[in-house]
């Protein structure tokens, strides 16, 4: 597994993933400003599905952030700052997109820990599984990917 | 084989899951003979006042708790219904349920997600009732038969608000329904990169039989405008505002509603709002209103900051109509309209016109009263009975001193005739001793329930306090096993049918403390000689 490659370390994946964490909404906002989907009472009706426009913009505001990155070197903007990218677990090569989108699927649930603290044990134990020897979290084996230094530094 | 063994399994886990019915419930028919009460008011004029009640105030030291049952909200936000039987309440959450009256069991739930917000009203046509309600928000009003609990009918709000609240109860007269129609824009505003704010208030008359509606009176005639911009391209809007969180009032002579109005959530503000309405019936038309506060913009950005971009700058003192309007007949012949408002003004009006014969300062106001639910009359005694919260509403609290108590005045004149001043409990801890609850008046005596959970009843002719009960406690024992908590009083306050009396007890919506007890009061017995 990722053997040309060494595993990231667990700082740099938690520091990667609060960085994601913060600018996708700060995005979201944005964009909210500028495309004005949640201004007007109309957006607020229950036909219009405000909670959905919510997780649209967040998507939108993700795939902003993200794509050409995942796309190209296996990296959320976290990731790249920190100098870390997802590949493949079992050829350490860069992970296809599909398997990407998957994986970030499971972002979202992130912001259950803090919002929704009665389901927060589902999200807990995906990211509390770093602690294992081979740091995959829950949304690592479902897409079957790691996360590895990109540096090549241990 | 295997379908047997499924067959077990799915038998024993319904079972066991409470998927039958439980011990508690008594499947049957309610009796829908005679009913307490025909609007949230008791009566279309929203008299508040009970003829149809045994207990009295030489009897009333007897008042025992009879049962419990157990809501499944903290912030229970129904007025029930009762009939010589069964009571229907809304059970927020669960759904509307009847109950009946002596054992408290479930005879059907009508089950329902929705945040059931107003009283049970009913019609009977043809020989077959329909229950009536509506959901504040999400706002939907539903028709249910009445003896079974099977849905008739539901409805989108009316008017043309897209987030309108349905929070005041409507009023049933004849093959239509009055609707107040509120607004959750003045709580949308806090979020900054919303628009504020562009809805009105208004009422609505609706057909019984489908819920369409007939006719729709905004509360502010214009239609709003963009008048300037914040974060570069967040619009700013109005006028907007002056909703209706109170039950019309209606005079069936002349062919009136009334309806009271709030402040307005984004300036500039209008002429109609803080106001008093009389409308046309049949179609909406405007007969006259009357502004009392003039300038009064206001939305919950404010309690963020004042500085927050959706709150109006200056901002106002949130001095709505919160309680229904109550046309009374004074004992010199003459009809009042009498209003109690947020401000602890009271004024009566001439219906007519809307011209003010008396005003009173009943307590120092704020944003959640000075009166805030509700007031009552009792003609025979030609008395105006006032029910004041003064609770501390930081920034939005009336100048001056407190005077949370209930206050009884002259309907003609407004002359003070007895006063009975409530005192905090307990200082240690947050609990206002005010009244905020809607009261209820018998032929002698005045139910009030309190902010700190207790429920008093007075004499009404001086003002004495004959009974009292603490509901600042467990349940644990209720009758469809939901464990219970009494809290404050607050909301629709109490309601008073033949020898009972039923309240629920629990508040939380403004740090008050909350609670799910469906209380049901009741004279024993009369033992014969």
């Amino acid at each position: 597994m990722t053997a040309t490659l060494p595993l990231a370390g667990r700082g740099r994946r938690f520091v990667a993933t609060l960085i994601d964490a913060i600018l996708v909404p700060v995005v979201a906002i944005l964009l909210m400003l500028v495309t004005g989907v949640l201004e007007h009472a109309s957006d607020w009706s229950e036909s219009a599905m405000p909670f959905a426009r919510m997780f649209g913009l967040g998507l939108a505001s993700y795939i902003l952030l993200n794509l050409w990155l995942l796309w190209s070197r296996g990296q959320t903007l976290g990731k790249a700052i920190m100098g870390i990218a997802i590949v493949l677990a079992k050829t350490g090569v860069k992970a296809p997109l599909w398997r990407l989108f998957i994986r970030g699927l499971f972002f979202p649930t992130l912001y259950l820990i803090v919002l929704v603290p009665f389901i927060a044990l589902i999200p807990a134990i995906d990211q509390v599984l770093i602690f294992r020897r081979d740091r995959r979290c829950i949304h690592d084996w479902v897409c079957g990917t790691a996360v590895v230094r990109r540096d090549g530094a241990a | 084989m295997r379908k047997t063994v499924a067959g077990i399994i799915a038998a024993v886990v319904l079972a066991l899951s409470g998927g039958v019915a439980s011990a508690a419930d008594c499947p049957s028919r309610p009796g829908l003979k005679t009913f307490a009460s025909d609007a949230w008011g008791i009566d279309a004029r929203n008299t508040r006042f009970q003829p149809k009640t045994t207990i009295s105030a030489a009897n009333v030291g007897q008042l025992r708790l009879e049962w419990v049952y157990g809501l499944s909200t903290d912030t229970p936000r129904s007025y029930p219904l009762v009939t010589e039987d069964t009571i229907f309440a809304g059970d927020q959450g669960n759904g509307l349920v009847a109950l009946n009256r002596k054992s408290g069991c479930t005879r059907w739930t009508f089950a329902h997600g929705g945040a059931i917000g107003t009283a049970i009203l009913h019609q009977t046509q043809r020989g077959r009732t329909t229950l009536f309600f509506n959901d504040r928000y999400p706002s939907h009003m539903f028709a249910v038969n009445a003896a079974d609990g099977t849905l008739r009918w539901q409805h989108a709000a009316p008017g043309d608000n897209p987030v309108a609240m349905l929070s005041g109860t409507p009023l049933i007269d004849g093959g239509r329904m009055f609707v107040p129609l509120s607004s959750i824009e003045v709580g949308l505003a806090v979020n900054p990169f919303y628009g504020c704010c562009t809805t009105s208030g208004g009422m609505a008359a609706v057909d019984l039989r489908d819920g369409h509606q007939l006719w729709h009176r905004r509360s502010i005639p214009a239609q709003p405008k963009v008048v300037g911009h914040h974060f570069l391209f967040v619009e700013e809007s109005a006028p907007s505002g002056a909703p209706v969180w109170g039950p019309p009032t209606y005079d069936a002579a002349s062919g009136t509603v009334f309806f009271g109005t709030g402040q307005n959530y984004s300036r500039p503000t209008t002429a109609t709002s803080d106001s008093i309405f009389a409308v046309n019936a049949q179609d909406g038309s405007v007969r006259w209103i009357h502004q009392f506060h003039q300038n009064d913009a206001y939305n919950t950005a404010c309690d963020l900051s004042a500085g927050h971009p959706n709150c109006p700058k200056p901002t106002g003192p949130d001095l709505d109509f919160g309680a229904p309007p109550i046309l009374a007949h004074a004992q010199d012949g003459h009809t009042l309209l009498i209003a109690g408002e947020k401000s602890g003004m009271v004024y009566a009006l001439d219906p007519h016109d809307g011209h003010i014969v008396w005003t009173r300062q009943a307590g120092r106001g704020g944003a959640l009263g000075g009166v805030h639910w509700g007031m009552a009359v009792n003609e025979a005694l030609g008395l105006l009975f006032v029910p004041v919260s003064d609770v501390d509403a930081g920034r939005l609290t009336g100048q001056g001193q407190a005077h949370a108590g209930l206050y009884a005045y002259d309907i003609a004149t407004g002359t003070p005739r007895w006063s009975h001043v409530r005192t905090a409990r307990c200082p240690d801890r947050p609990c206002s001793p005010g009244l905020s609850a809607a009261i209820i008046a018998g032929p002698d005596l005045v139910f009030a329930g309190s902010l700190d959970g207790k429920l008093e009843a007075l004499d009404a002719k001086s003002g004495k306090l004959l009974w009292s009960y603490d509901a600042w406690r467990d349940y644990p024992n209720t009758v469809n096993g939901k464990a219970a908590k009494g809290g404050a009083f607050d909301a629709h306050g109490p309601l008073l049918a033949g020898d009972q009396m039923i309240v629920s007890s629990g508040y939380g919506t403004f740090g008050e403390r909350g609670g799910n007890a469906l209380l049901v009061f009741e004279l024993p017995p009369e033992k014969t000689p």
